[in-house]
């Protein structure tokens, strides 16, 4: 692909919430244009989370398959378009972590593919900068223990025993924190949207 | 996994918010896991906090790196696209109405062939497939319908407490889900299938408190499984209704529908 310049974050929110909305109203050519503004950033998840290219480039074909069968199921009046699929693509990979076929595990650096020149708005499409600093903020509010175990949860796709045993603690103490930790991450959101 | 948490020593409680949390967190496995997707397709309140707890956690993806997939990875999406809607017979961008069934038995389908699938792990699959509300114009056909988990909310009382349960037919299981419920130490409820046909009720078994279970359903019970089924849970002695004797008292009554 010839280079071209790079769209402003709010640019490419927008082009992708218009391809999102036109998605749902049945052009299929749109599917395209979302796969090549989004791939890098959810192929990037779905490879963390399984941690095997395979696995993860089979879960991004579901994610794109899935999401043409059911693009009404985006609400553009809710969620940002890049987050909302982020959200959609962990869940999948995450799904497929659950079927028991694949083993959680980071993904080591040679892994990764390298990034093409272009990086395809994969440094443009963040979520919110708003929300992401309140999610961070109130994170960083939890006790250092508390905070590692939540983002090994969210970036490892670990579970509670996975985690209790990588800890060596009793798997009911780490459901204690964890849970006591998201009692107090929910009040801090709460609160940021109250304000 | 255990499906129990009925010992909380740390004064956190579990309720529906939190499983959504955990859920969308990722740290919900199992039956767990099985009765949360059963949940989210039932009830708008769980589905609109999971979505808010996954719009939060969103953010942390930009953590994660990006990657570059394979040239072949939008080749298989276009041609599973492609095939989808020859199948539907439909062309392009009709597919909103009337391929809803394809569009459902090629992941199920899929989902066939990714995994050698455990039977909880293709229940599991099936109710997620089952997840997305039908929003064509048109009554979901016969197929979908076969395939749909069929779901009931027994509310108890005046509690806010509810059972959910959720039946798989593909698979002849049955998740209750008594999560919040604890047991009184006096007496055990015990589930009851109340056919639609009026034949006599069938025990589904007692009810565990604050725990979540699977079982597997004689055929004699999935044989009255119907539409038009409903349940009720009656008050018994400790370890559910004597032999010989009447059900306790019921308690609470729910129905089933399809998701």
């Amino acid at each position: 692909m010839a280079a071209r310049p790079r769209p402003s974050s709010d640019e490419a929110r927008e082009a992708l919430r218009d391809a999102m909305a036109r998605l749902a109203a049945g052009d299929q050519a749109a599917l395209e244009e979302i796969y090549r503004a989004t791939r890098v950033k959810l192929f990037g998840i779905t490879l963390r989370i399984l941690g095997d290219r395979k696995e993860a480039e089979d879960a991004l074909q579901d994610v794109y398959v899935n999401l043409w069968q059911r693009a009404d199921r985006y609400d553009p009046t809710r969620a940002s378009p890049i987050a909302w699929l982020a959200a959609f693509a962990r869940n999948r990979a995450i799904d497929r972590l659950r079927t028991g076929k694949v083993r959680a595990g980071a993904v080591g650096i040679e892994e990764a593919a390298p990034l093409p020149d272009e990086n395809p708005l994969a440094d443009v499409l963040l979520v919110d900068a708003e929300q992401t600093a309140q999610i961070h903020k109130c994170l960083g509010a939890l006790d250092a223990r508390t905070q590692s175990h939540i983002r090994a949860a969210f970036f490892e796709g670990y579970t509670y025993a996975q985690l209790a045993e990588a800890a060596d603690v009793p798997l009911g103490t780490m459901k204690s924190w964890i849970r006591r930790g998201l009692q107090r991450l929910r009040a801090c959101l709460e609160a940021s949207e109250a304000a | 996994m255990s499906g129990t948490d009925q010992t909380p020593e740390d004064g956190v409680t579990r309720d529906d918010p939190m499983i959504a949390a955990e859920w969308a967190l990722g740290l919900l496995e199992g039956e767990e896991l099985l009765a949360a997707r059963g949940k989210y397709a039932t009830d708008p309140d769980f589905a609109w906090r999971k979505e808010w707890w996954d719009g939060w956690f969103a953010p942390l993806s930009d953590a994660m790196q990006g990657a570059e997939p394979g040239e072949h990875v939008w080749n298989g999406i276009a041609a599973r696209v492609t095939a989808a809607q020859e199948a539907a017979g439909a062309p392009a961008g009709d597919a909103a109405a009337g391929s809803n069934v394809v569009a459902l038995e090629a992941r199920v389908r899929l989902w066939q062939r990714v995994a050698g699938l455990s039977s909880v792990a293709a229940a599991a699959l099936l109710a997620w497939v089952a997840l997305t509300p039908s929003q064509g114009p048109v009554a979901p056909p016969a197929q979908i319908a076969a395939a749909a988990p069929m779901v009931a909310t027994v509310p108890i009382g005046e509690t806010g407490l509810r059972l959910d349960v959720t039946y798989i037919p593909e698979s002849e299981r049955m998740v209750v889900a008594a999560i919040g419920l604890t047991p009184d130490g006096v007496h055990d409820h015990e589930l009851w299938l109340v056919p639609a046909d009026g034949t006599p009720l069938q025990s589904l078994g007692v009810v565990e408190p604050g725990a979540v279970r699977s079982m597997t359903l004689p055929a004699a019970v999935v044989a009255k499984l119907g539409d038009g089924a409903s349940l009720v849970l009656t008050r018994e002695p400790i370890g559910g209704k004597p032999h010989g004797k009447d059900a306790g008292p019921v308690v609470a009554k729910g129905a089933f529908s399809r998701v």
